[in-house]
């Protein structure tokens, strides 16, 4: 089994495919020991261990895939010249899928992850892609809240600058862009607030004021359109995986009985490919992100008519099954000593 | 590209050791990958390790790009050669023109070019290439967040000297555009003050006057209400002071036939066009915001128009209007 030569382009993430393919798994129960074998999810978690790599001054993190590793090369070490070094978008996604296959998690090298949380800080509160520059925007400063939640330790995070990096990407229509100045939009504005209230107790000045928050349901209500899916911003056209972004967010606001959960249910439905997968709007071609996004959005939403609808429940802050997000929970973090 | 030979059958790069790829467990989605683009990764892995930074470099790294526009270290990697080979930026920015409209949605493509442009700090002809790639793709998230960055980042007057006129033309084109409208937002208030746009209060009187001419052009466009409303909070404007304005767009048609029959021409409070859909959801709804922010008496006229939304004309939201109700009730208490 294997991907045709045209989808070249996912093997910069492949671990970030890999996650939305485990997690349609996870919600739809078909990880369970009697669909899928023992030694099947053995594998799989040994290609994710191998692409954990080090790094003395750089810190530990998860590769996308092997794309850049040569045959000859030292495969768990990188260098500014290796041009192979850990991203900290597969870094999120691989401890979650981790904890989708139950790994025990005891060849995290926690300490390894913080420094390199703390060396991909910018000075603007934003985090790099990697610890040799790359993008910056919300997606990166979410996986920089997960991985530091999942931990259960902040101190690879300078929260202050992060806040101020967050609300320097809220715009007037109460949404976020991905960057500063950019427009609102669905994706970063529910990696902002998963951020926010991912963050500890106690950080009272990252949260929302009241006008604020009201503000951002009301957009987020407002991206609802017609045909029941979610808009990812003002006049676009639905697009199934801003029915997770958008309706997660709302549930993170605890508004989440505003959303119309009917013909949501009725939109995602009319995504569904004849022969498998679900895809961004009727009668486009389905892919794994799409797929997973829509039952992560049916599993916030589940629509009260119709056992098959039925999946497991989802923590929207952690973007996983409740029961993996527990288990995350509880392996991940340094055990007591 | 598919003419051209492999590198492993050109006698100039004969003397570089292809390096496969590593697979030591067995890999979770492998690819099946083309023989041109094995070919190109192997001579890539095989430069990366001796660290060559040459001209052929660059050729390889084009090769690899073209077939996969996502190939985050090729990217990088032509970049740092491209600073140590002092290469004329501006021979490779004219190339990135071609690819990034090619591949308009690749982060890779954006970044190389922010990168390029930090070091050219020559950001006008960006401008212009920007207003091309928008002719291609009016919305593209990449293309939009770009020019904000070369605005922001190079703050130069020259700059921001054409922004309105541009934003006003990608608005003839489509009205319903949000990326053009947040474009405004973003040049009138985000940014600093611009050169004529010292008297504030003014400002924010020519902006009430664009929108609402373009509201009552199109009255059903949520771009356009929500500029409305941004314009209004950011200068701590009341929406009851807008209240004429709306009046008209928030009831059906026949409600105001009388006025216009007067041949009252209020340049200051233009009405809906004769075929406009009325009434207008976002115009009740913002009448309701209105009589909500006054209070007292005025918050039985708020429940009431969020009531007529719920029941009829924004049944999709009915469980938000009713929230509206809800907390507005329970304010009062």
């Amino acid at each position: 089994m294997g991907l045709p030569g045209s989808q070249v382009e996912i093997d910069p993430s492949k671990l970030a495919l890999a996650f939305y393919c485990l997690g349609t798994l996870d919600l739809t129960g078909q990880l369970a020991d009697q669909n899928t074998r023992e030694s099947e999810k053995e594998l799989w978690r040994q290609w994710i261990w191998a692409q954990q790599t080090r790094s003395e001054r750089h810190g530990t993190g998860f590769r996308p895939g092997n794309y850049m590793t040569a045959i000859d090369g030292p495969v768990d070490v990188y260098s500014e010249k290796s041009e192979n070094p850990p991203q900290i978008i597969t870094t999120y996604t691989a401890l979650l899928s981790l904890a989708i296959l139950r790994d025990d998690f005891t060849k995290l090298d926690r300490e390894g992850i913080i420094k390199f949380l703390q060396v991909c800080q910018n000075p603007d509160g934003s985090f790099s892609s990697e610890p040799f520059g790359g993008d910056a925007d919300l997606r990166t400063m979410y996986c920089a809240f997960v991985i530091s939640s999942m931990l259960n330790d902040w101190s690879g995070i300078r929260l202050p600058d992060a806040f101020k990096f967050i609300k320097s990407c809220r715009t007037y229509e109460g949404g976020y862009g991905q960057i500063p100045f950019a427009e609102s939009s669905g994706g970063p504005t529910y990696c902002a607030l998963a951020s926010i209230y991912l963050a500890p107790e106690g950080d009272e000045a990252a949260k929302l004021s009241d006008s604020e928050r009201k503000q951002t349901i009301r957009w987020l209500i407002q991206n609802q359109e017609p045909s029941g899916g979610f808009r990812g911003r003002t006049n676009k056209e639905a697009d199934a995986c801003y029915c997770f972004w958008c309706g997660a967010s709302l549930s993170i606001l605890k508004a989440r009985e505003l959303t119309c959960e009917l013909s949501l249910s009725r939109f995602i439905a009319s995504c569904q490919f004849k022969f498998g997968g679900i895809s961004k709007a009727p009668n486009e071609h389905p892919d794994p992100y799409h797929t997973y996004l829509s039952l992560a959005a049916v599993a916030v939403y589940p629509p009260s008519n119709g056992q098959s609808w039925q999946l497991q429940s989802l923590d929207p802050l952690l973007n996983a099954n409740e029961e993996t997000s527990k288990w995350a929970r509880e392996h991940i973090p340094q055990p007591a000593s | 590209m598919e003419d051209e030979p492999l590198f492993a059958d050109r006698p100039e790069w004969a003397d570089v050791v292809p390096l496969e790829q590593y697979e030591g467990v067995i890999p979770l989605a492998p690819i099946f990958y083309t023989n041109e683009y094995k070919d190109a990764t192997n001579y890539f892995r095989g430069i990366v390790k001796t660290g060559e930074m040459s001209p052929r470099v660059l050729d390889l790294t084009e090769n690899i790009i073209r077939q996969n526009p996502a190939h985050y270290s090729a990217w990088q990697y032509r970049y740092k050669t491209l600073i140590f080979l002092n290469a004329p930026l501006d021979v490779e920015l004219r190339l990135m023109d071609e690819l990034a409209v090619k591949y308009l949605k690749t982060y890779q493509v954006w970044h190389h070019r922010r990168l390029l442009v930090q070091q050219t700090k020559n950001p006008a002809p960006e401008l212009e290439f920007i207003a091309d790639s928008l002719q291609i793709d009016t919305k593209n998230y990449h293309t939009w967040s770009y020019r904000q960055w070369i605005l922001a980042h190079f703050n130069d007057d020259a700059l921001w000297s054409r922004e309105l006129e541009f934003v006003e033309s990608m608005l003839n084109y489509d009205l319903r555009n949000n990326s053009a409208w947040h474009h405004r937002f973003f040049v009138v208030f985000q940014s600093g003050v611009r050169k004529g746009d010292e008297d504030r209060a003014e400002v924010v009187r020519r902006e009430l006057t664009f929108v609402k001419t373009k509201i009552s052009t199109a009255p059903n466009n949520a771009s356009a209400w929500n500029y409305l409303r941004g314009v209004l909070d950011h200068s701590k404007t009341p929406y009851s002071s807008l209240k004429s304005f709306v009046t008209p767009y928030s009831v059906p048609h026949s409600s105001h036939q009388d006025v216009t029959s007067e041949d009252i021409v209020d340049l200051e409070n233009p009405l809906p066009s004769p075929g406009a859909q009325l009434p207008c959801v976002a115009a009740i709804e913002f009448m309701a915001d209105a009589h909500e922010s006054n209070g007292g008496d005025d918050l039985m006229r708020a429940t009431e128009l969020w009531r007529s939304l719920a029941d009829e004309h924004d049944t999709m939201r009915k469980k938000y209007w009713e929230y509206r109700i809800k907390e507005a009730l329970q304010n009062v208490r």
